[in-house]
């Protein structure tokens, strides 16, 4: 009882350290690592669903980021649409697009599925860049909107709101990853990856949950892209389909732990920042130095903390609280039931 | 004019072929033994390919000449990449091999930077240079030279692991890791041989590539992704495989990209790995 | 359980937020207080944003040392060079406050770009932005520039839809591609009406498939309309292409007398290569620059690029004419060991006109320093490069610029048209590839 009482007060001082973090740190770069480290949080979440809990490692992820990032963009350019309510139908429409990629794609093994997951982010970019209606290869620039009405456009006057956009769904994806996690649904997702043989036994379709996974994550995906858009205010195909975005995201993820909760933010604190910082430090020499010094560490961390920096966690404070292990998550869901 | 210009495509879709399968070879091979996934490939085949050009603008050796030379470093690297670093992520959930080898990846690309600046490389008065040409149809003579070194690369490690001792201790390891290592093999040693030998034979390639293609430090990334898709084709740990998966890859973007569309080129060749896996979800030699 | 979990989520963000906060050097007000006139700063400081790694990493080591030099001649002193700049020590209405330049990497990824944007202006202070080249991370960057009303002169990328948008910061001294592409037409004319070629020559044309490769592709083809030229065979290709075999198969099968191409610097090669490899001769190249002028092109090619015909805002072989083109060039040679070419020219001019913008400004307030740009008026003379002058109109584009067409002669660009400033005469057709050596 005392122990939850001080995690209350500490969650609160937490959370209210969040909110004033934008009134102390008013520089916009520090700002923007911040959002970053949001973002590419909410995407190694999204990611964990189908990589980390139901283990099929994707590499075809900026597929729905893009298709968040133009559904939003066009239903604004073209329909006046706000990207507030734009961002969700982009997540809509990615997941539409999860549940074909995944009716055909799971159909596919281990490697095989992740090689397949390439394959489509790279076919969705090749012919994103030669659709007309979208733009093509030039892109799309958003318009900029010099009043500042964000709840139209998106976009705010001072960078603060960008930073509380971003909080606030990232908070969103936490309790939905959480959810998941502690009913039925994430049940299923680990046993998949555990021992589908036995999951099939116990009568759990795994297709069908292995499609949930993917058309949630899309969906997150999606919204991220969305929100990118209108704070990049360009996007192109070679940007926001990118393969390398693709690969970070399930770095993130898995740079941080894949298949647990805060993994991902972890793993975007650690990641985003030393990406940043190296460039800023080292990268206007042009020597590739600050490349270097980023790949060097990220090496590092994964041969020293092979399962994450989430197991990292654990060792130094303590096993309690070790997000989402199996037993434990089966147990509180047996214990709520 | 057309039977020309048909016999020109796929001859010189298969001459690149052969190099993609090539390439694909040493991914196939620690792939096989021990279900790795190596992010790095490209990178190491562009260290490979640096390595070359080191020994030709220093040393005045013929990339060819060099082959044994950057094979053997190339072995070597692998060794130390798999005893320092990959050997440490084992026991790790596979996901996180995902990290270490994208981490390497980076890692060399931002050397060879820091190293040889940004400039584009290119081999001096290397022996093999022109063309061939007969009836209308002309064929770059290193590119020949890299597919028939393709031709033979393959059938050596085909034979190696068939026919040797190491090959079949490296089977067993491949297929049963405990079982081997109840028989008395050394699985740990046999998985530093994969990478060396893998590694190596990249080095072989990057040799063969280094003689006419030009070297930067993002060249690795060019072939890196299609090496994947080669193997994924072919059935991940077949060498046959990797073959005719190469093969077919170069066939279907030359034939695509001269008759239908180049810009949709390489759609192709991803559609065919799909249509392959949906019809062969294990690709077309794969058993694991 | 949710709370233990909380608490672990405070713990982490704080130790973040300090990290972060540690990192940024602390809490300062973003505003961009413009310095009082009355005390002239020491040193004055404008950002320049350029590819230093990754693919473009070669044009970003052109770029940055066209900037670096330009420094040097606005800081230092160059009676040698005839320049107004070349007389200044610092800037002289700002009670010679040094220019300094701060350089930041986008590794081409429009997200860093625009970020690396932020950081210039809200941490570095710059009063003014440089740079882009990529123009898709050009389009990222000018918005940043606009939300914070910071001037940002372009002087390298050439997509025709920046300078379409709007933007009231943003100042591109370049010509686009829409005019390249039009000296282009111009040039083949002025070809035509020479009586060297009849007119009916047959186009192909192969452009990479990113955002300026397709809008050279879309100028080239409403103008070919309009000028009466044949288009035969439209390549799009990607620049990440390990090879172009079948693209140049393609070009061969329709056998055309020109080749128009937009590529950046290794597909430039992988194309040069095949169409030798493939024996492939169309009596013309023409290249849109990049690829087919930075640094690396002619060392890597050696004799294969001869008499490949580029279009350039710079050629070496202008100092006839043009005598600070070759006081330049010999500086920056042994500055750098490396030619003069039209990257570092075009990034050396960005620089000049920029410094000439706060000089008349005479403060070191962007407001002032957008009013300045909007104001620059350069004529022939005051200038590096060989334009009649530069002039914004209001979308922000250089109306004074002028494309010249080079050929590579002996391993060196050699300017063949226009044809009064031409130091050279145009080989053509261009020898088949049996016939060289």
């Amino acid at each position: 009882m005392p122990f939850r009482n001080r995690s209350v007060v500490l969650g609160g001082v937490g959370l209210a350290v969040l909110l004033a973090i934008p009134l102390v740190v008013t520089q916009p770069h520090p700002q923007h690592v911040l959002i970053m480290i949001f973002l590419y949080a909410l995407m190694g979440i999204a990611w964990n669903l189908v990589g980390g809990y139901a283990g099929q490692v994707s590499f075809g992820h900026a597929v729905f980021f893009g298709t968040g990032a133009y559904t939003t963009t066009l239903l604004m350019t073209k329909a006046k649409i706000s990207p507030i309510i734009g961002m969700f139908a982009g997540g809509v429409v990615a997941a539409g697009i999860a549940l074909i990629i995944g009716w055909g794609c799971f159909r596919l093994a281990g490697h095989y599925f992740a090689i397949a997951t390439f394959t489509v982010g790279q076919m969705v970019q090749i012919i994103a860049t030669q659709w007309k209606y979208i733009g093509a290869a030039v892109g799309v620039y958003v318009p900029l909107d010099r009043q500042y009405q964000w709840w139209l456009t998106l976009q705010f006057k001072s960078k603060a709101g960008f930073y509380y956009v971003a909080l606030l769904l990232l908070g969103a994806g936490l309790w939905l990853c959480w959810q998941i996690g502690r009913n039925r649904l994430g049940a299923y997702f680990r046993a998949i990856k555990g021992d589908p043989e036995a999951a099939r036994s116990l009568g759990i379709d795994i297709f069908r949950q292995k499609l949930y996974a993917l058309m949630i994550s899309a969906f997150v995906m999606a919204v991220v892209g969305g929100v990118f858009a209108q704070y990049v205010l360009f996007i192109d195909p070679a940007s926001v389909f990118d393969g390398a975005l693709s690969i970070k995201v399930a770095l993130v993820a898995v740079l941080g732990g894949a298949g647990s909760l805060w993994g991902p933010v972890l793993g975007a604190a650690v990641l985003i920042p030393l990406n940043e910082y190296t460039s800023v430090m080292l990268g206007s020499s042009g020597s590739g130095l600050d490349l270097l010094l980023y790949g060097v560490l990220i090496v590092v961390v994964s041969v020293y903390q092979p399962d994450g920096l989430a197991g990292l966690w654990d060792r130094l404070f303590g096993a309690r609280g070790r997000i989402l292990r199996e037993k434990k998550v089966t147990a509180d869901a047996a214990a709520r039931s | 004019m057309t039977g020309v210009v048909l016999t020109q495509a796929i001859l010189s879709g298969l001459l690149w072929g052969a190099i993609f399968a090539l390439i694909a070879l040493g991914l196939t091979m620690i792939f096989g033994v021990m279900d790795i996934v190596n992010f790095a490939h490209g990178d190491f085949l562009m260290v490979a390919m640096y390595v070359a050009y080191t020994a030709n603008a220093y040393l005045r050796m013929d990339p060819l000449l060099a082959i044994p030379l950057v094979a053997g470093l190339m072995y070597l690297l692998g060794i130390v990449v798999y005893r320092y670093i990959i050997k440490r992520v084992l026991e790790a959930p596979s996901v996180a091999q995902i990290t270490v080898t994208f981490g390497l990846g980076i890692a060399f690309r931002a050397l060879a930077h820091f190293v040889f600046s940004a400039d584009y490389r290119q081999v001096q008065h290397p022996w093999v240079e022109g063309r061939v040409q007969f009836a209308g149809i002309v064929l770059g003579a290193p590119e020949l030279v890299a597919a028939v070194g393709a031709l033979l690369m393959t059938a050596l490690l085909y034979w190696f692991i068939t026919k040797t001792e190491t090959g079949w201790a490296l089977q067993a390891v491949a297929q049963n890791k405990q079982a081997a290592a109840l028989m008395g093999i050394n699985v740990d040693r046999f998985f530093g041989v994969a990478w060396g030998l893998g590694l190596g034979a990249l080095g072989v390639a990057g040799a063969l590539l280094a003689n006419f293609y030009y070297i930067h430090p993002d060249v690795g990334a060019i072939f890196g992704g299609i090496a994947f898709v080669t193997v994924a084709l072919g059935g991940f740990g077949s060498i046959q495989g990797a073959l005719v998966a190469g093969l077919i890859i170069g066939l279907v973007e030359s034939l695509a990209g001269v008759f239908i569309s180049p810009q949709l080129k390489y759609a192709f060749v991803f559609s065919i790995y799909l249509l392959v896996v949906f019809i062969r979800p294990k690709g077309l030699m794969g058993t694991t | 359980m949710n709370q233990k979990r909380l608490a672990k989520f405070v713990a982490l963000f704080l130790s973040v937020g300090l990290l972060v906060t540690a990192c940024g050097g602390g809490a300062k007000p973003a505003e961009n207080t413009p310095a009082p006139a009355a005390a002239a700063p020491k040193e004055v400081a404008i950002g320049a944003i350029y590819p230093l790694s990754g693919p473009s990493a070669v044009a970003g080591k052109d770029l940055t040392n066209g900037v670096t030099l330009a420094m040097e001649i606005i800081n230092g002193q160059h009676p040698e060079l005839d320049l107004p700049q070349a007389k200044w020590k610092g800037i002289p209405n700002l009670g010679n406050a040094q220019l300094k330049v701060v350089f930041a990497d986008h590794q081409a990824d429009p997200n860093k770009g625009k970020s690396e944007a932020e950081r210039l202006i809200t941490q570095e202070k710059v009063v003014a932005l440089q740079g882009g080249y990529n123009s898709a991370v050009t389009a990222a960057i000018a918005p940043v520039a606009e939300r914070y009303e910071v001037p940002h002169l372009n002087a390298d990328s050439t997509s025709p839809s920046l300078t379409e948008q709007g933007f009231k910061y943003f100042f591109r001294t370049t010509p686009h591609d829409g005019s390249f592409v039009e000296n282009a037409y111009q040039f083949f004319d002025d070809l035509k009406k020479a009586g060297t070629i009849k007119g009916t020559e047959k186009i192909a044309m192969a452009m990479e498939d990113g955002l300026w490769g397709q809008d050279t592709a879309k100028s080239a083809k409403a103008l070919a309309g309009k000028n009466g030229w044949n288009i035969v065979e439209e390549i799009a290709y990607s620049s990440k292409a390990a090879n172009v075999d079948a693209e140049v198969q393609r070009i061969k099968a329709k056998n055309p007398e020109f080749v128009m191409m937009a590529s950046y610097g290794p597909d430039a090669i992988l194309f040069l290569k095949a169409f030798k490899g493939m024996d492939v001769n169309p009596k013309l190249i023409w290249g849109n620059d990049s690829g087919f002028v930075d640094t690396q092109f002619i060392k890597t090619l050696g004799k294969d690029a001869e008499y490949l015909v580029s279009r350039e805002v710079w050629a070496n072989d202008l100092a006839a004419k043009k005598p600070i083109i070759g006081q330049l060039n010999t500086l920056f040679k042994s500055k750098f060991g490396a030619e003069l070419n039209g990257s570092s020219a075009r990034a050396l001019q960005g620089t000049l006109v920029l410094a000439d913008a706060i000089n008349r400004a005479k403060s070191t307030d962007p407001k002032a320093i957008q009013a300045a740009l909007k104001a620059t008026n350069l004529g022939a003379g005051d200038i590096v490069m060989p334009w009649k002058g530069i002039k914004f109109d209001e979308k922000g584009q250089n109306t004074l610029g002028a494309g010249i067409i080079v050929q590579v002669q002996n391993g060196a660009y050699t300017t063949v048209w226009p044809f009064d400033v031409a130091a050279g005469k145009l080989v053509y057709p261009i020898p088949a590839w049996k016939d060289r050596k």
